[in-house]
């Protein structure tokens, strides 16, 4: 089967590229990291290597230019290596594959509707080669949206063909791949040819219970890193996966770098660690990215910010911490009285918990507050539901519950959608002053800074208080700077004075 | 003192703990309520037990079987002084290991009973008196257990005895009653019958051995009888009493009818309590269950520095459970992320022959109505066997009947304690039946039994049968 060479994302800006020279003719055979042709951008001018050996196929002549992704040229098996297939003892040859007979049949997987929102995925990774045996309802690949990861299992039994590409992202709807179904798959212990192996005895192996079951050692060093078993793709017996597996195991890198390995530059710079690493974006980080610009330029969003002394509250903090902890099994955190603070704030001011709906403002009577959480995937934002009839330990709770779904990439969609007003917190990572972005349609957000004792002045006296910056970025199309300002004054208010959270004044 | 870890109670839980803390860069501390190290299991448990069933065994063959393997001595007698004497020399030795190695990992010993002052604070009241107190940031409760008397007959420990007297007689006794037929009553009556008592086994339920699988206690019944051992099962004892010379039992059987025996001596092995006596533990907030210590999944109390590993928390009260739950808990203290797999852990009764199993039992498997395949091979088709007398036994081996995944291995026969490693092995790597009965196995040796029973459970093809 031939293998299709794409061009190769080659760096940041470039979209496209130029067959500068062809070093192979049309029907030459070339053998594996040979060099093939140069291809030039407006930057600079690159190999293309062969990524296996046989026989090449040009299908973009020199000086076609040519866009990143798009199809240059296919490798076809060598005929030398087909004869060797078929020569050789017991072989089966490429009707291994076929063995399990194809009853014609072809089933069309597409990507299925996964939420509401959600338009487009991206194939994070597949686990099934092209060419595979397939069962029905094995997972064969990874499938990535802006919000969720979730597994594609086969739909039928049969024989792989791929469609879509690691790392291509497609609308819902779109193909995926292709299965042949077949009648019953291949059989794991007839003897397959050395050359036609690991296509078949991959697929037998996939197939096995035991695929994916760590062993001891590699159990332990995966809880360490925090990655889950089915991330990993094992190497041992039956894909079993070993200590070295999981020793190799990479946190949370969804995405492979593009195949670079195919690309040496040939413009030669300065001696010394000089290299670059081109990763596409995951589909999360786009997303991101696109509502991030969306934000600055369809809202009016400005920041206002105050201080707050955060002894009271630290105070009360330290006094109750374990009686807290005891009787509700969870810390008693700063989340809880932001959290607070802020629903009793948002009900006196309902603008800052409104959003724009066109030319409708939607005002909620209810807090559906969103906490950032930072993850390995990059920034989730879960929410807390009626934060405003939690009480302190239910809202630590569900901060808890929802930070570690979030770690963990198994928040669920709805878990995710629906806050009337966001908190973040910078200071976790030590931010002393930041104008928080706002998370659309909501109108406006709260950030958390840093403590930090400070000299303050009060009643004629210098004094060292811990004092936290607290930022309100909002949307002003729709809140005043009365409330605003207004609204932060309150949550200071509160901050400063617990005993107001308890008496609602 | 500050510490970064107290250990409370020096057994095979809290000594590893102890030496693995150290090896993690903690400075620790044990505190030992008795003179010497290492807990009931070198002192009065699984060590010395061991010395006296090799000893007695050693008898039995030499009485035995000597004459047929062509070997003619005058009719052995027992010594007994001596084997108690001997047994001490082993426990002496193993404690004084355990001594050596608190030295090398640089861990500080308290004689003394740890009682908690607070959650950061151990009182230690040493056997003359001195009180010293030291304090810590985390700290591990491995008090191990005692032996449960039976409700209306406490332990008088002249003929009403438990494991650890019956471990130091200083006779032979001409008629032991044994009430409890699980592995410490199994262990210690078939010592005493080898050695020439009549031992009689009276158990509550209707098989030896019951936590284990079926075959094994029928196998076990078989064998021990040739020990020339009587069995009362299904009987519940009514009453026991020492009156000076003799011990009186009486129990009722399931039908009904009363029994009464009489013997020099009862050993009452009915099971073994958490033992939490002068920790204070109402110190620190935490209250027994059943006597239990209530663990969470990473074996902490209530208390949020506070471990407890072993018999004092739920699972089996085993030596080697409580080895890992030490090494669990210190690694977990370093941050590092650990797992004990419970149901791996394997069980061994050291009779003769000895049993092991690891894994779902059968029984357990019709319960939760899984779909099995069963495999058996006995060691009486077995060259090395045969070659060593020792013919008594099978190895059994449940498979999943789909995947022949094993799902539980079941040894009962020479060396099966030994053997049984192979099976954890098997099933921490989720191996097949098939994948074991592919594997070379030496021959001719015990193991081959293993293969032949794997092969069995895969599609019945053993090879030497």
């Amino acid at each position: 089967m031939a293998i299709q060479i794409n061009v190769p994302t080659v760096g940041e800006s470039i979209t496209e590229v130029t067959v500068a020279n062809w070093l192979k003719k049309d029907g030459d055979l070339v053998k594996l990291d040979e060099v093939i042709a140069e291809l030039e951008s407006d930057k600079a001018t690159f190999e293309l290597t062969a990524p296996s050996e046989g026989v090449l196929r040009i299908i973009k002549q020199q000086g076609a230019t040519v866009p990143i992704g798009e199809l240059l040229c296919e490798i076809e098996p060598s005929v030398e290596e087909d004869k060797h297939r078929a020569s050789a003892p017991n072989s089966k040859a490429t009707a291994s594959t076929a063995s399990a007979k194809s009853t014609g049949g072809i089933k069309e997987m597409r990507v299925p509707a996964v939420g509401e929102s959600i338009t487009e995925v991206t194939i994070s990774a597949w686990l099934k080669k092209d060419g595979d045996t397939v069962r029905l309802d094995e997972i064969i690949a990874e499938v990535e949206s802006d919000k969720a990861t979730f597994e594609l299992p086969a739909e039928a039994t049969g024989i792989l063909r791929i469609v879509a590409k690691e790392s291509e992202t497609l609308p819902i709807g779109g193909l995926i791949c292709k299965i042949e179904i077949t009648d019953a798959p291949a059989v794991a212990s007839s003897p397959a040819p050395a050359a036609v192996q690991d296509a078949v005895s991959n697929s037998a192996r996939d197939a096995s219970y035991a695929a994916g079951h760590p062993s001891p050692a590699a159990a332990k060093i995966l809880a360490e890193k925090g990655v889950s078993a089915s991330q990993v793709k094992g190497t041992g017996v039956d894909g079993r996966i070993t200590k070295e597996d999981a020793q190799k195991a990479q946190p949370s890198s969804p995405m492979k770098p593009v195949e670079a390995k195919t690309l040496v530059s040939s413009a030669h710079g300065p001696e010394g660690g000089r290299q670059v690493r081109n990763e596409k974006m995951t589909s999360l980080r786009r997303t991101i990215a696109k509502r991030l610009v969306a934000v600055k330029n369809e809202t009016a969003m400005l920041t206002t910010f105050n201080e707050v002394d955060m002894k009271p509250v630290m105070d009360l903090r330290s006094r109750y911490k374990e009686q807290f902890k005891e009787k509700y099994g969870v810390g008693l955190g700063f989340m809880s009285f932001f959290t607070k603070a802020v629903c009793a704030a948002l009900q006196e001011f309902p603008a800052v918990n409104a959003s724009v709906n066109g030319d409708e403002i939607i005002y909620h009577d209810y807090c559906d507050i969103s906490i950032a959480v930072s993850t390995p995937r990059g920034l989730v934002v879960p929410v807390i539901r009626n934060a405003e009839s939690l009480s302190f330990n239910q809202i630590e709770s569900e901060v808890v519950r929802l930070a570690t779904k979030g770690r963990e990439g198994k928040l669920s969609i709805e878990e995710m959608t629906g806050g009337t007003f966001s908190i973040t917190n910078g200071g976790v990572f030590g931010s002393m002053l930041s104008t928080p972005i706002l998370n659309p349609p909501q109108s406006a957000i709260l950030g958390m800074h840093n403590i930090v004792e400070r000299p303050i002045a009060r009643k004629g006296e210098v004094m060292v208080r811990p004092i936290m910056y607290l930022a309100l970025s909002y949307d002003h199309r729709i809140v005043d700077g009365r409330e605003s300002v207004s609204f932060l004054v309150r949550v200071k208010e509160m901050l400063e004075d617990p005993g107001r959270l308890i008496l609602g004044i | 003192m500050q510490y970064n870890v107290i250990v409370i109670g020096s057994g095979p839980g809290g000594y590893v703990a102890a030496i693995r803390c150290a090896q993690l860069g903690f400075k620790t501390a044990i505190i030992e309520k008795y003179n010497t190290l290492g807990g009931t299991c070198l002192n009065v448990g699984c060590i010395p037990s061991k010395a006296l069933l090799d000893s007695s065994e050693h008898f039995v063959n030499a009485k035995n079987h000597f004459k047929e393997h062509g070997i003619d001595i005058p009719s052995p007698k027992v010594n007994f002084t001596q084997m108690i004497k001997r047994k001490e020399g082993v426990v002496k030795s193993n404690v004084d290991g355990i001594a050596y190695l608190m030295k090398k990992n640089k861990i500080e010993v308290y004689q003394g009973v740890g009682a908690f002052v607070d959650n950061k604070t151990i009182k230690v009241t040493a056997t003359d008196g001195k009180v010293t107190t030291i304090t810590t940031d985390k700290i591990i409760i491995a008090t191990g257990s005692k032996p449960t008397p039976l409700p209306f007959a406490p332990f008088d420990k002249k003929r009403i005895i438990s494991s650890t007297e019956s471990l130091a007689l200083k006779e032979v006794p001409k008629r032991l009653i044994v009430v409890g037929g699980g592995v410490i009553g199994m262990e210690l009556g078939s010592v005493y019958a080898r050695l020439g008592s009549k031992v009689i086994v009276v158990e509550f339920l209707e098989s030896l051995i019951p936590t284990m699988d079926g075959t094994m206690g029928k196998e076990l019944l078989k064998a021990t009888k040739k020990l020339d051992m009587e069995f009362y099962l299904g009987h519940k004892v009514t009453s026991l009493k020492n009156n000076g010379r003799e011990v009186i039992l009486k129990a009722e059987g399931k039908d009904g009818k009363t029994l009464e025996l009489k013997g020099d001596y009862c050993l009452v092995s009915i099971g073994r309590r958490p033992y939490t006596d002068g920790l204070a533990l109402d110190k620190v907030g935490i209250e027994t269950v059943k006597g239990q210590i209530p663990v969470d999944d990473h074996l902490k109390t209530k208390a949020d520095n506070i471990y407890a590993i072993g018999d004092v928390v739920r699972g089996p009260m085993l030596a080697h459970k409580a080895e890992e739950e030490g090494v669990y808990v210190a690694e977990q203290m370093d941050g590092q992320k650990p797992h004990i797999n419970y149901l791996l852990i394997p069980g061994v009764v050291y009779t003769w022959p000895e049993v092991a199993s690891v894994g779902y039992t059968e029984e357990q498997l019709k319960e939760q109505g899984r779909g099995y395949k069963t495999g058996s091979f006995p060691y009486k088709a077995l060259g090395r066997a045969r070659a060593s007398m020792d013919t008594d036994g099978l190895v059994k081996v449940l498979a999943d009947k789909q995947t022949d995944e094993i799902l539980g291995m079941h040894i009962i026969g020479a060396r099966a304690a030994d053997m049984i490693a192979a099976g954890v092995t098997a099933m921490e790597f989720r191996a097949s039946a098939e994948d074991i009965s592919r594997m070379s196995h030496a021959h001719p040796t015990y193991m081959e039994a293993v293969k032949e029973a794997c092969l069995a459970a895969t599609a019945n093809r053993p090879l030497h049968m």
